[in-house]
């Protein structure tokens, strides 16, 4: 009897003892709970990087965002016929579900989430961590990020801004971070309304972010006062607001040749430096960086490389697109002798491809976002805009980025009858300079150009519904205050 | 009050009966019901702790204190009796436990029997599905009872069957039932990371099944608490019989092979088919289809189904056990080995098990146990069959590129080589125009895509009985389940191309532990009888998974991670944990054995919910009235009609959490690299209120035998309210939200009625006739969802839209586009817009218009309609043995009806892309005035048959009766197997799916695309049909 009252005893007390009521609140171990991410300065600093990160996300600026704007323009033949790489983008005859449409609209307003909640973390807790000064750096950054979000969404998404002037519908515009389940309608604001916020973001950031001297992986990943400027370059040109264009691009472009910024940007000499490793030329203002570490190179299918390397070693991309012989390559001033930029292209058997973007698979070849060769550029065609004349700076301006892959070509004042001229081989030089870069489309929007014909597509006037994309069908299903392009 | 008194005098009774201590001695002797005499029984007196033993002759003696007045009697296999001591020499009869026969049915942590049962609850003997070629034992249960819904999704082996109790219960976590093998919860559904589907509850060899119990309402699932919504399913293995030990061997083989496949065209059909087309698109059209000649010259004409499909799939299993048992010693040790082929090439179902089921008194009060079960199981498949949820549209999903492949391109050509083109998709060699996608052959030959499964499920017990009214137990359990998954698609034909050769070893470990503590106690005072039981469980589950992948590799003789690569990238990381924390009790009461009251109660915590929201209280209340031992019935005339006669009726309130991620509840970062520095970003959005699901069910039944007993009837009539349905939020894009929000926000019920009869038709000396009929009749309805959301469309395969849960439908209604025929003057599909006027789709041009010509808005998924119910209504089965002398056979029939399927497939079966088609086209619209449903062949149009978005024209009703099993089984005279020194032979032949009796066009309208997935159930999209089997066996005794 006493022997039983032991043994249910030490039973009763094995029970109580086991039960762990800890594990009731187990803590994920791959993954960090929202409630401790500001708590120390280095998480903050990997929220920080984790920004960028899902900008750089293969479905966004990592690729597809670029590919996009690459292909459906006039230079690239798709090979594959494949739904999955863009084709419908190709075809220029895209549907709200098509992937790419759907991809490019989510990833982009993932980043702005990003950037909204770590603003508003900042300013609940993270300024308290990391010190008043570090903070409006960080926030700075985030202002950036936003963007560069916000405008590249534009260009595919939203009519180019003179038509109406800035009238038509923009983007779906959020300040505040979201994690809570809840109603998120809401309609789109003017074109108008979304500059004037990248606008002001960039001011912000411009306030905030140090002036970094290039050459260094922190100033050619993360934004700084330089790739503020440069971006507002771009922006302002965008709008067509050349005057603006040159006060902001006074401050990062000396008057006189060698065109420098204060900081020490300038066109790197061997244009191939650009694409290879360490990829931080003097020239790189902003770059989304790729290593080999997986979850560090983008995604199957989004690569740059992927889609416009051949297949033939060494090169093993998936040859998705090759460059038509009707597009850029076409073009006669592009000596193919003498200019340094016809090397970054590759002949496989008739075809070429375009080959800025040689690293083998995982393709971890940076992708260049700003760079000074585009600043000299937009300057340039603004100077030629502003004074309505063969300007003798942007002529400059445009001989030193010929000059800097093709010396044997110079271009005279007298090579241009008109300001337009001038503008035109402006634009063109754009167009060869940055090939594959992930400008055409929006260049071609942004100048109210008609998308050229190319085998059996016809052109694209700029009054075509399919002039710019449509929205992503989620927006239109879960957001009924969300108007489709027309 | 007078109960209070009754047990305060048998308090009472107990203490005088201690105090007194004077020795005296008695002797006796036992002998069972027959008047054999019983060696072994174990005579003592209550609260005593001396006993003895009865000898060969059943004799005892014992020495007793005086003031004893009765003896205890008891034996393993016999019902216990308190003997009163009325003198010296005592004749005892001990009849057997009716317990440890038939009449006990397994409830949860514990047992009952039959017929103090006031909950609803379904046996299934082991026996019924012991022999069936199945890789696990629930694939085997459909149509043995009622409110049991099993339909087997397709023909891949080991793909856990779509298994539902009493209909859906749940829309986004799992509705699967949970499984209690011996005592411990198991883990359910697909847990491979490959192609090939692993059902953990294939690790059990179904001959080592001893019972299946299926608990049904609220009364039988309460004690289970939060996991109890879609129902419980108790699984019990074999435990040794008294007597010496035995040795049984059992062992088939078998052949499956494909059944009702759609007929193809040939490679002439095809070539007049899709010339045809393309004529009608452009009739300047030059680059027609040509016939492909052989090195001999003769026209190819590649019969795909040969390539993909088996035309006999050969299967074996054998399976041996030695059990036995003694008075303190029982014993099970089992060993079984099958080896399965489906009717797909290179898809095979291997398990190896062992199982040691061992029970052991040690003295008087204590017992101890332990159950071990090991079993490896493979599941190989050479790829995608486009089978399972999430496959149906992969470009290498073999059942679709077997009727997708043209037939005029061979698999190799005329070389001897593969026929593929430089990205890998099969070429049409003298034709330029599309033939297929991937080639088959290739995938077939070279690709594997297997998962490698130790499973290892045992348990120790301790048990003490101090008071006969007591019994203390403790329960240690674990179910570890140890994965290997390898994956490899080659470098020429399919998805493998790309990355030049992809590899993958994944590493995937589930780890549960439970330990479980009861407290039972069992006092009559009288006619009133109680039992209650207290308890305490905790459950612990850990997961983790991690893998390999290389990319491009350096040579074709290399096909797994261990070779030559390129690249090395991690691949399916993976850690995670749960656990549960438990307090359950429960109190039978009954009076006489005519009153019957129950009551269960559960409170859980669990890790996966929000904080404030991890506890939950469930309960279940039953009462059962048996009619027949009232006196107004017995001497009644009803008493002349029924045999017996019982009413019973409970409710109550369980959960639901399986299937729940162990963190959807938390706000996550994810830790990702920046250009190789750490970087982290918002990741998932949680839910701070996230609580349980919950079902509040009623249940009323009547059973009642007449004739004896000869025929048993049963009804039931349940009603199953479930609050608080767990929805997974989709937010605008633009929000930025990263992910989907679980949130209790729906409601739904399921209300039904159950019935069965069993009977025994004829019992004629040598010739017995046996039947058993049974019947469910469920009702499902949404009742409402997301605040102002009435709808959520659901995809197949993150491509086509083919489901819709709405609010006032039942869960996962067909969701398409209604189509009406072909317009005999235009030849062109008829389409109704949602104001229901009619439209006419033209391939040519991808306009619509409405009859007259005018132009109509474009139709698709955007206009889609809920079109139909895909919920069976009615199912259930027909079983028939007949038995003469050493005969038996045995027949079974299964059936389901008032539902709908959407064969997808058939969008595809008439494609007019290049595409191959089902003979169905070739009665196409050709001019005006021809009658017929397939419209004019248009090459490229996608539109018309269902391709481009499903239309009311692929939707058809899923009843069925099918021939599930029909077996003839001989057990060999005695005089023949005492020859053979064997205590018995039976030899068997069965037949598995032998006929079916459908409307429905397609293979098998017992099918899903979506697997368990109820929100998208009834899909049958490029799913590989189900086999048909014939077994023969052997099963000896020695």
């Amino acid at each position: 009897m006493k022997k039983d009252i032991v043994y249910i005893l030490l039973l009763a007390m094995g029970i109580t003892a086991g039960c762990q009521k800890s594990l009731l609140n187990p803590l994920p171990a791959s993954d960090m709970p929202d409630y401790i991410v500001f708590d120390n300065a280095d998480r903050i600093a990997s929220q920080l990087n984790g920004m960028y990160t899902v900008m750089k996300n293969g479905k966004f600026l990592g690729g597809k965002y670029q590919i996009a704007n690459e292909v459906r323009g006039e230079d690239y033949n798709n090979e594959l016929s494949n739904n999955v790489t863009l084709q419908a983008t190709w075809k220029r005859i895209v549907g709200n579900e098509v992937q790419e449409v759907k991809e490019i609209w989510s990833q982009g307003y993932l980043t702005i989430n990003n950037a909204n909640l770590f603003i508003d973390g900042m300013n609940a807790k993270g300024t308290k961590v990391v010190g008043d000064s570090l903070s409006k750096i960080y926030i700075g950054e985030a202002k950036f990020i936003r963007a560069l979000s916000y405008f590249c969404l534009q260009q595919l998404y939203a009519r180019p801004y003179w038509d109406g002037n800035g009238s038509k519908p923009g983007m779906i515009l959020y300040t505040q971070g979201h994690t809570e389940k809840g109603n998120y309608s809401k309609a789109r604001s003017t074109s108008t309304e979304t500059y004037a916020q990248i606008i002001q973001d960039l001011n912000d950031a411009e306030g905030v972010l140090p002036k970094l001297a290039p050459g260094s992986q922190a100033a050619t990943t993360h934004a700084n006062w330089y790739s503020v400027i440069a971006l507002k370059v771009r922006v302002y040109l965008f709008m067509g607001q050349y005057a603006n264009v040159l006060t902001e691009a006074a401050k990062i472009v000396s008057a006189a040749e060698p065109f420098v910024s204060p900081g020490g940007h300038g066109l790197v000499a061997d244009i191939n430096k650009l694409y290879a490793s360490p990829y931080t030329t003097v020239e790189s203002i902003f770059s989304l960086p790729f290593t080999g570490t997986s979850g560090d190179y983008p995604g199957t299918q989004t690569q740059l490389g992927f889609y416009f390397s051949p297949k033939a070693l060494p090169l093993q991309g998936n040859g998705e697109y090759s460059l038509l012989s009707t597009g850029i390559i076409a073009d006669s001033s592009w000596k193919s002798a003498t200019d340094a930029r016809r090397k970054l292209l590759t002949k496989v058997g008739a075809k070429y491809y375009m080959t800025k973007f040689a690293a083998p698979p995982p393709f971890t070849d940076w992708a260049p976002i700003l760079r000074y060769a585009e600043v000299l550029l937009n300057l340039a065609e603004a100077k030629v805009r502003v004074s309505n004349s063969v300007d003798a700076g942007a002529l400059a301006l445009l001989n030193a980025v010929r000059h800097r892959s093709d010396p044997s070509v110079t271009f005279a004042a007298g090579d241009f009858a008109s300001p337009q001229a001038l503008i035109d081989q402006i634009l063109k030089e754009k167009h060869i300079e940055l090939l594959g870069e992930g400008f055409r489309s929006m260049e071609v929007t942004r100048t109210g150009a008609t998308f050229a014909a190319r085998a059996t597509y016809i052109a694209v006037p700029p009054t075509a519904s399919n002039y710019i994309w449509p929205i992503s069908s989620d927006e239109l299903v879960y957001n009924k205050l969300c108007a489709d392009n027309q | 009050m007078r109960k209070l008194l009754l047990v305060v005098a048998g308090i009472l009774l107990l203490a005088s009966s201690l105090l007194a201590q004077n020795p005296r001695t008695v002797a006796g002797r036992v002998t069972d019901e027959t008047g054999a005499l019983l060696q072994g029984v174990t005579v003592s007196y209550p609260g005593g702790k001396t006993g003895t033993v009865t000898n060969a002759k059943g004799e005892f003696t014992l020495t007793l204190p005086t003031g004893i007045k009765q003896l205890r009697i008891s034996m393993v296999g016999y019902e216990t009796k308190l003997v009163p001591i009325t003198g010296e020499n005592l004749q005892v009869t001990l009849g057997l436990d009716s317990k440890s026969i038939s009449e006990v049915v397994v409830v949860g942590y514990g047992t009952q029997r039959k017929t103090e049962v006031t909950g609803s609850i379904s046996s299934v003997k082991g026996s019924a599905i012991a022999e069936m070629p199945i890789q696990s034992f629930e694939a085997g249960l459909g149509g043995r009872a009622t409110g049991v819904q099993i339909s087997v999704p397709n023909g891949v082996v080991n793909n856990p069957p779509v298994f539902r109790i009493r209909g859906v219960n749940s829309l986004s976590l799992s509705a699967y039932p949970l499984i209690i093998i011996d005592g411990i919860p198991t883990f359910t559904g697909d847990q491979g990371a490959t192609n090939a589907p692993l059902n953990p509850l294939a690790s059990v060899n179904p001959a080592d099944i001893a019972s299946i119990e299926i608990a049904k309402d609220a009364a039988a699932t309460a004690i289970y608490g939060s996991r109890a919504a879609s129902g419980v399913v108790f699984i019990t293995t074999k435990k040794g019989k008294l007597g010496k030990a035995k040795f049984n061997y059992d062992g088939w083989v078998g052949w499956t092979s494909p059944t009702r496949l759609p007929k193809l065209l040939n490679a002439k059909q095809y070539i007049e088919i899709k010339n045809e087309g393309l004529l009608n698109k452009d009739p300047a059209a030059t680059n027609l289809y040509v016939p492909n000649t052989d090195a001999n010259g003769n026209m190819i004409d590649q019969n795909w189904y040969d390539i993909v499909y088996r035309s006999s799939g050969f299967s074996q299993s054998h399976s041996f056990n030695a059990s036995g048992a003694t008075e303190n010693t029982n014993y099970y040790l089992s060993g079984g080995y099958t080896k399965q082929e489906g009717i797909l090439r290179r898809n095979d179902f291997g398990r190896k098990n062992m199982l040691f089921n061992v029970d052991q008194k040690i003295g008087k009060i204590l017992s101890v146990g332990t159950k071990l079960s090991y079993s490896n199981e493979e599941s190989l498949i050479s790829g995608s069959s486009g089978s399972l949820e999430g496959e149906a549209f992969n470009s290498g999903g073999l059942a679709r590129l077997a009727f997708l492949t043209s037939p005029i391109t061979p698999a190799y050509k005329n070389d001897g080589t593969y026929n593929v083109q430089a990205n890998g998709n099969i070429g049409g060699i003298k034709n330029t125009n599309s033939v297929g996608i991937y080639n088959p052959k290739v995938l077939l030959d070279l690709d594997h895509s297997n998962t490698e499964s130790n499973h290892i499920q045992g348990s120790v017990y301790a048990q003490l009985k101090p008071f006969e009214w007591m019994t203390l137990k403790t329960v240690y359990g674990i179910d570890y389940m140890l994965m290997d998954n390898n994956i490899y698609r080659n470098n020429i034909s399919g998805d493998g191309v790309s990355p030049k050769g992809d590899a993958f070893s994944i590493y995937t470990q589930l780890k549960r532990w439970v330990w479980t503590n009861t407290a039972q106690f069992d006092r009559s005072f009288g006619s009133n009888s109680f039992n209650l039981l207290l308890g305490l469980e905790q459950q612990r589950d850990t997961r983790q998974r991690y893998g390999l992948e290389r990319q491009f590799q350096s040579d074709n003789y290399f096909n797994t991670t261990q070779g030559g690569w390129l690249i090395d990238l991690s691949s399916g990381l993976l850690r995670r944990e749960n656990y549960l924390m438990s307090a359950f009790s429960r109190l039978n009461y009954n009076y006489k054995e005519k009153y019957f009251l129950s009551g269960n109660l559960r409170q859980d915590q669990y890790s996966a919910l929000a904080p404030g929201h991890k506890k939950g209280v469930f309960y279940g209340f039953s009462a059962g009235w048996e009619v027949s031992k009232e006196h107004f019935f017995t001497e009644g005339a009803l008493g002349n009609i029924f045999s017996n006669f019982k009413l019973r009726g409970s409710y109550g309130k369980v959960g639901n959490m399986s299937g729940l991620g162990d963190y959807d509840f938390m706000f996550l970062y994810h830790p990702l690299l920046y250009g190789g520095n750490n970087a982290m970003y918002f990741n998932q959005s949680g839910n701070r209120d996230l609580g349980w699901e919950q079902s509040k069910k009623t249940d009323v039944g009547v059973s009642f035998g007449i004739l004896k007993n000869r025929i048993n009837f049963e009804f039931a009539y349940y009603y199953n309210n479930i609050d608080g349905l767990i929805l997974y939020l989709t937010h605008a894009p633009s929000a930025g939200i990263p992910s989907t929000i679980p949130a209790n926000v729906g409601s739904m019920f399921n209300k039904g009625l159950e019935a069965s009869v069993n009977a025994t038709v004829l019992d004629k000396g040598a010739f017995s006739w046996n039947s058993s009929f049974n019947f469910t009749y469920n009702k499902n309805q949404i009742t409402s969802l997301v605040d102002g959301i009435t709808e959520i469309p659901m995809i197949t395969s993150s491509l086509e839209q083919t489901s819709i849960n709405k609010v006032g439908y039942p869960v996962g209604m067909i969701y398409c586009v209604p189509a009406g025929g072909v317009d005999p003057a235009t030849g062109r599909r008829i389409l109704y817009n949602p104001a229901g006027e009619a439209e006419i789709y033209n391939p040519l041009n991808g306009a619509y218009t409405y009859l007259d010509g005018k132009p109509a808005q474009s139709l698709g998924a955007k206009t889609a309609q809920p079109y139909a119910n895909t919920n069976p209504r009615f199912l259930g089965g027909f079983e028939n043995t007949f038995r003469y002398k050493g005969f038996e056979l045995n027949i079974m029939l299964t059936y389901q009806a008032g539902f709908s399927v959407y064969y997808g497939s058939n969008a595809g079966l008439r494609d007019q892309r290049y595409w191959n088609n089902s003979t169905d086209v070739l009665r196409r619209w050709q001019k005006p005035g021809d009658i017929t449903d397939i419209p004019r062949l248009v090459n490229g149009d996608n539109v018309s048959n269902g391709s481009a978005y499903a239309i009311s024209t692929n939707v058809f009703k899923g009843d069925f009766v099918k021939l599930r099993t029909i077996g003839l089984s001989y057990n060999l005279p005695a005089e023949v197997t005492r020859l053979a020194h064997i205590s018995g032979a039976r030899v068997y032949a069965q037949g598995q799916n032998l006929a079916i009796w459908t409307k429905y066009p397609g293979p098998d309208p017992e099918v899903s695309s979506n697997g368990n997935n109820p929100s998208a159930q009834g899909v049958d999209r490029n799913t590989l049909a189900n086999g048909r089997t014939v077994t023969v066996g052997v099963n000896i005794n020695f």
